[in-house]
């Protein structure tokens, strides 16, 4: 079947155009809304240029004023005080300094690089997509999931420094090393549900609860192991920390 | 004035040049989508795009920053080689002759330093961005566990660079690095040893370190990437609430 074509007609110059008539009636764009798009030449270029370019001189200046640290030659014989890892990496030694190595740095984080990738198959109502934070009940649950996570965590980790689980239960091994600090987490991960519930969220606001505890808990983390932790990583003001203590 | 422009138009319509540019100046509608298409480098980009896309508040812009900071790290990072040898006898001099006697060598050093962190730092960003206004909904489910690959990797990428100034800070960094990575229970200790190529951070790890850093990783990078900014053409562009508008309408 050959396929219909649709025939150009040439505007004539000898014929004027003008609106003759209007006709109510539906089109295929009727209850489909305006297409609201623009042509990415130029407007979406021009930004991209823009933002590159602001990328780039901010680079250049921060660069030109502040040069990339070297300290002195690597010596295997003498141990940096505090010996940090980069900071993005802080939050995980901080964890390390609350419970079991593997527990810290290897299936927390595992365990939370797997929830990520699993939200988009437990989140699947696509009726908020585009929408910040889902609505304006989400915008309240990550507020206040947010307050929530943040008074824990500083409290948590003044909490060890200062008691010290271990000085509490130490027998056996596994008890302040994994049963405290998994069950920790367990028992305030169900409390923060809890207290969600009350607003009663969709599925995506309580994504949105828990997610905004994760952002929270990751940043304050690596603050904490970045501008807190001094001599042996204990804690100390940033004002006081060594020379050696900030790791950019 | 006359002349130059005579000139100009010549030159705009020589061989050479319509060879090169074949659409002219975009300066109707049917350009504007030839000049896209015809591009090598913006033919990634739709024709065209959701005014909600430009909006400052919608994406801020985080996407394409650490884009443009990746292009930047690959440019600094191959002016750096070229200074750089990665042996635990030469590797620090070779930094400090880089910020003493190469010219621009401490404003590139530093360059590709600072570059690293906000990179590391955008691309978190990144995905907050996308989580937080449900970017990673059907059809995007695969581009956000892509996503979320592509921010380990930067990580990762950040991490194996850190080793090769050889200096106190970073080889203090990487014993605390990958002591962590070997507390893992069962597979550990194996990782670790794979890592490093010994039993301590030493010349074994650096040839490791950079081996990675320099081509496996930006490697796997780049196919990522290509990949994610393909996956976001194929679903459509960025995500915008008319998509959830549109889902309430058809019920």
């Amino acid at each position: 079947m050959p396929e219909t074509q649709h025939e150009v007609f040439p505007k004539d110059p000898s014929k004027t155009y003008g609106l003759m008539e209007l006709v109510k009636g539906t089109s295929p764009m009727v209850d489909k809304g305006p297409e609201d798009t623009v042509t990415s030449w130029p407007r979406l270029l021009i930004l991209e240029g823009l933002l590159m370019l602001g990328t780039i001189v901010l680079l250049l200046v921060w660069s030109y004023l502040v040069n990339a640290p070297l300290r002195e030659l690597a010596n295997p014989d003498v141990t940096e005080n505090p010996a940090k890892a980069p900071w993005y990496f802080l939050n995980l030694q901080e964890l390390l300094l609350h419970m079991h190595p593997a527990l810290a740095g290897v299936i927390i984080p595992t365990v939370m690089v797997i929830l990520l990738m699993a939200v988009p198959y437990i989140d699947r109502d696509r009726r908020d997509i585009g929408i910040w934070f889902a609505s304006k009940k989400g915008k309240t649950v990550a507020m206040w999931a947010g307050a929530y996570t943040f008074v824990l965590v500083v409290a948590l980790v003044l909490f060890d420094e200062f008691v010290r689980v271990r000085s509490l239960v130490s027998n056996p091994w596994w008890m302040p090393g994994v049963v405290v600090p998994v069950g920790i987490i367990l028992v305030l991960s169900v409390l923060l549900y809890l207290i969600i519930r009350r607003w009663r969220p969709n599925t995506r606001e309580v994504l949105v609860g828990f997610f905004t505890a994760f952002v929270v808990t990751y940043i304050v983390l690596i603050l904490f192991g970045t501008l807190f932790r001094g001599l042996g990583m204990r804690l100390i003001w940033p004002w006081n920390m060594p020379p050696g203590g900030l790791t950019f | 004035m006359n002349r130059l422009s005579a000139l100009l138009i010549n030159l705009r319509n020589s061989r050479v040049w319509t060879s090169i540019f074949r659409s002219g100046y975009p300066d109707n509608d049917e350009k504007r989508s030839l000049v896209m298409v015809n591009s090598l480098f913006l033919h990634l980009h739709p024709v065209k795009v959701k005014k909600n896309t430009l909006k400052a508040t919608y994406t801020f812009g985080l996407g394409i920053i650490a884009f443009f900071l990746f292009l930047v790290l690959v440019v600094t990072g191959v002016w750096l080689m070229f200074f750089y040898v990665p042996s635990v006898e030469r590797a620090y001099s070779d930094i400090q002759a880089l910020e003493t006697s190469v010219t621009f060598g401490m404003l590139m050093r530093s360059m590709h330093r600072w570059a690293a962190h906000l990179m590391v730092l955008t691309v978190f960003l990144h995905l907050c961005r996308v989580f937080f206004t449900g970017g990673y909904k059907h059809p995007r489910e695969f581009n956000w566990v892509l996503g979320v690959v592509l921010w380990i990797v930067t990580l990762l990428l950040s991490f194996t660079g850190y080793l090769l100034p050889w200096d106190q800070l970073s080889y203090w960094a990487i014993t605390v690095g990958t002591n962590m990575i070997g507390s893992a229970p069962f597979i550990g200790d194996m990782v670790r040893l794979l890592l490093l190529g010994a039993k301590e951070v030493g010349q074994e790890a650096l040839i490791r370190f950079y081996t990675l850093h320099i081509a496996i990783l930006p490697l796997v990078m780049t196919i990522l990437i290509s990949v994610h900014f393909w996956r976001v053409r194929k679903d459509g562009g960025l995500s915008s609430p008319e998509e959830g508008a549109a889902v309430e309408r058809e019920g």
